[in-house]
């Protein structure tokens, strides 16, 4: 009876420890991976037959029905440029020209993966609505308040007080799928936040 | 003799066993709600549903891109193959598919089709029923998702598109 109760109590403790570590290490993190253009990071494998256990389970939280690199590559920044996590109550400039795609956007979304209420239904930015300066480039404000044509609100906190930005590249340019690390990406750089 | 040793290698044998069957169940079971949240509301596999432009409203799928309109059903090859069709707009758009484990086994999109109409068969193995012409897609789970995909470029484009994306279908052969 005893040899049980402690069989029992192994058993449960290793349920625990096994499930639990497996379930917090594949919530917390998110689409990054092993490629990184400044706070912009991606995983190749993601929605790919290659990508690993751990890879699957991350974008099935994070990501369920990610197309494959060869179609879109998905690169996404929880913080800005000075590594500071993206938090609502800042304002941010993002600043570039059009990368290397068919197609792209970015788009803000809340902690919990999720678009985030605000009252202008503004969740994106993308290369068919985005205003350009004369010379090509563009920038996006991500902030709590509108400050020029390209504005992504950050929202009222529902979603949580940090944020993350996708940036997706719908047909990825030649150089764009052969060397994704050596693009060049928009910078995400902090104006300020309120106190 | 002291046996806990024992027993804490033991514990620590059998929860890594348990963290690599839970990673490795993991995207199955996302899936699998994924797969049954789109189901009730197409009215049953093998049928398409046509979702709104997303917005923060949209708590289906995770990470939903605001500039596309959707449309999607659950494939189920058990019985016969599936045969998906589609208008192909003239904007960005793709039909992709999704096994039970997330995998996106294939992916079209409207430069590779190069004509205004898609057909694809999906089915559970290169030996089924098919049509003339149609590329069979052998799919590697029995049950999973098409997604197509349609760029809304402009507000003024919607009705198009979305005229274009609700002859989107999915029907058992």
């Amino acid at each position: 009876m005893k040899l049980a109760l402690k069989l029992a109590a192994a058993f449960t403790v290793a349920l625990v420890l096994g499930a639990g570590s497996a379930i917090l290490l594949i919530r917390s993190g998110g689409l990054g991976g092993d490629v990184a253009v400044g706070p912009w990071e991606t995983d190749l494998t993601i929605g790919s037959v290659q990508a690993d256990p751990y890879t699957r389970a991350r974008v099935a939280v994070a990501g369920l029905l990610a197309l494959n690199r060869n179609e879109t590559i998905y690169f996404t920044a929880g913080r800005d440029d000075e590594g500071d996590r993206l938090r609502i109550s800042c304002s941010y400039k993002v600043i570039g020209s059009d990368p290397p795609a068919r197609w792209w956007s970015i788009t803000l979304y809340g902690e919990d993966h999720y678009l985030v209420p605000n009252p202008q239904n503004r969740y994106s930015v993308g290369g068919e609505t985005v205003q350009r300066n004369e010379d090509g480039s563009f920038v996006i404000s991500v902030g709590p308040e509108e400050s020029n044509m390209n504005w992504i609100p950050t929202g009222d906190g529902q979603n949580g007080d940090t944020f993350t930005l996708t940036l997706r590249l719908y047909n990825p340019g030649e150089k764009a799928a052969r060397d994704p690390g050596g693009i060049s990406l928009p910078q995400i750089a902090k104006e300020a936040c309120a106190s | 003799m002291k046996t806990w040793p024992l027993w804490i290698a033991g514990v620590i044998a059998v929860a890594a066993v348990f963290h690599i069957l839970t990673v490795l169940a993991f995207p199955y079971g996302v899936m699998n709600r994924a797969i049954a949240g789109i189901a009730v509301q197409a009215g049953g596999v093998n049928k398409v549903v046509y979702p709104d432009l997303p917005t923060a409203e949209a708590r289906g799928i995770v990470r939903p891109s605001p500039d596309l309109l959707y449309a999607a059903c659950v494939y189920d090859v058990s019985d016969r193959p599936v045969k998906l069709s589609s208008p192909v707009p003239d904007t960005y758009w793709s039909l992709s598919t999704f096994a039970a484990n997330t995998d996106n086994f294939f992916v079209v999109n409207d430069r590779e089709v190069r004509s205004k109409r898609i057909e694809i068969i999906l089915a559970a193995n290169e030996d089924a029923v098919s049509e003339p012409g149609v590329p069979l897609i052998v799919a590697p789970s029995e049950r999973g998702i098409v997604l197509f995909r349609s760029l809304v470029p402009s507000n003024e484009a919607v009705a198009e598109i979305d005229t274009l994306r609700k002859q989107a279908n999915c029907e058992p052969l």
